[in-house]
């Protein structure tokens, strides 16, 4: 219950980051970063739950930006060609998981039949 | 295309795309609560909230399964691009049935204690050592938070702000993500089902997806886009005579990137395959005025310099060429995008042979 807890608060520290990052994101850099988004405003309520999420990401690429790191080769070259592997990974694991699911899957006595627990006497 | 971004860039076909989602859904979602309960083991009786939950989880899965297909499907077969012109909005309605789903779980199976159902839910059954019995909760929450990311994250800023690369491999998270979700099913629902119907339609729809996957990779192997080596800093990518006018050749660089090598009046010029909207192949696009058009979304580049036509800003990189014989050279290095090169002219004595 303590780890369950634990979780929960991390949940709610990073999206109250993630928020914070969001505004500041929002309301100045995303203009200094991107001339698309000079005078556009309504679409940036949609990019706020993406900024929650990823924060750190929306931070590092902010820096990368702003001190001119990006390097434009990469923007071109999509990730491709991992695509097949990664499906013969999931050729494999997939139907893995599905095939396990059924042999644990429990099968009961068929002769015996369901009975109805009575409530506690109080 | 945007000059200044909106929120959504609606059009008549989104609209028709998102009508048709949105009929599918309420179709599946009636056929399962009012028409099959009989075929999916719903003859024991359950309640409202656990039937509706068991509907939109169906549902969300059927439409990820549905979704993972679009890919290959356009790959194998053209026909199959305009299931494909507005996946983004798919996914996120996707993700709207999915929480939908969640929310149905944890109003009924963790709202009646004094415990929070959040805290509840990560609480409830923490048996992570044995198969029997384990927590397939956390397979559907990992596959809900792949869900939330790649939605989240659809709109065009955020290709051009994380780079296509980081935005694709951020988006590979759809591969785990449906890898969980079939573990969801398989741990959850699956082992308490006494009827195989469902069973049945969540290994076919799994199948599907696989072997969809797989026939479209060994497609793309053996009929795709050849890959060619540098020879002197120079890459061979096609014979002249095989470049209809007003089409491209595509080719694989030795770096991996994609080139695209058009033919348009009588000349050659080269751009980056990858749209810099969505990474659309643009060399399978036809040129009409020196602009191609990408077949995924219709975004135009001018072939000769790889701009977008005014007032549109998208840029990709450009490419030199030069003709040995017959043969097109293109230098595997590409010029940074929007760099202007002149169109090389195809000798007459060629054009008179095509």
């Amino acid at each position: 219950m303590d780890i369950a807890a634990g979780i929960l608060d991390f949940v709610y520290i990073w999206g109250i980051i993630g928020g914070l990052v969001a505004l500041a994101f929002l309301t100045f850099g995303i203009d200094r970063i991107d001339e698309d988004a000079r005078g556009a405003y309504m679409f940036r309520v949609l990019i706020v739950p993406g900024v929650l999420l990823i924060w750190p990401l929306v931070l590092w690429r902010w820096w990368v930006l702003e001190t001119g790191r990006d390097k434009w080769p990469l923007r071109h070259a999509p990730p491709r060609r991992s695509h097949s592997a990664v499906w013969i990974a999931l050729a494999v694991l997939i139907p893995a998981i599905f095939i396990s699911a059924l042999v644990l899957r429990p099968t009961w006595p068929a002769h015996i039949a369901p009975e109805r627990l009575e409530a506690p006497i109080q | 295309m945007s000059v200044k971004y909106i929120p959504v860039q609606w059009n008549r076909n989104k609209w028709i795309y998102d009508a048709i989602v949105l009929s599918a859904i309420g179709v599946f979602l009636w056929i399962f609560i009012h028409l099959t309960p009989g075929w999916l083991s719903h003859e024991r009786p359950i309640n409202a909230q656990v039937h509706n939950a068991r509907a939109f989880g169906a549902c969300a899965f059927a439409m990820l399964t549905f979704i993972l297909c679009i890919g290959p499907l356009a790959r194998l077969d053209r026909r199959f691009l305009p299931l494909l012109y507005n996946r983004r909005h798919f996914g996120v309605i996707t993700v709207f049935v999915a929480i939908t789903h969640a929310g149905y779980i944890l109003d009924w199976y963790f709202a009646f204690s004094t415990s929070d159902k959040y805290e509840a839910l990560l609480f409830a059954n923490t048996s992570y050592g044995q198969l029997i019995g384990f927590p397939f909760e956390v397979f559907g929450i990992f596959g809900l938070f792949a869900l939330l990311v790649l939605s989240t994250t659809s709109h065009d800023f955020w290709m051009k702000f994380l780079t296509p690369r980081i935005w694709k491999a951020l988006h590979y998270m759809i591969y785990p993500a449906y890898a969980a979700v079939v573990a969801h099913v398989g741990f959850g629902v699956i082992q308490d089902l006494q009827n195989d119907l469902f069973t049945w339609m969540v290994g076919l729809g799994a199948g599907v997806v696989i072997v969809l996957h797989l026939v479209a990779a060994r497609h793309e192997t053996r009929a795709g886009d050849p890959s060619v080596d540098a020879e002197q800093g120079w890459a061979p990518v096609a014979d002249v005579t095989d470049i209809e006018e007003g089409f491209a050749k595509i080719a694989v660089l030795p770096g991996g990137d994609r080139v695209a090598v058009f033919r348009m009046d009588g000349k050659l010029s080269a751009i980056s395959n990858a749209c810099a909207h969505q990474n659309g192949p643009l060399g399978e696009g036809k040129v009409m005025d020196c602009l191609v058009t990408c077949p995924w979304h219709g975004f135009q580049y001018d072939v000769r310099n790889g701009r977008s036509p005014a007032p549109f800003t998208e840029k990709v990189p450009t490419y030199n060429l030069r003709l040995d014989g017959q043969i097109v050279l293109v230098d595997p290095t590409a010029n940074p995008p929007g760099t202007p090169v002149d169109p090389i002219p195809i000798p007459v004595v060629d054009e008179a042979r095509t």
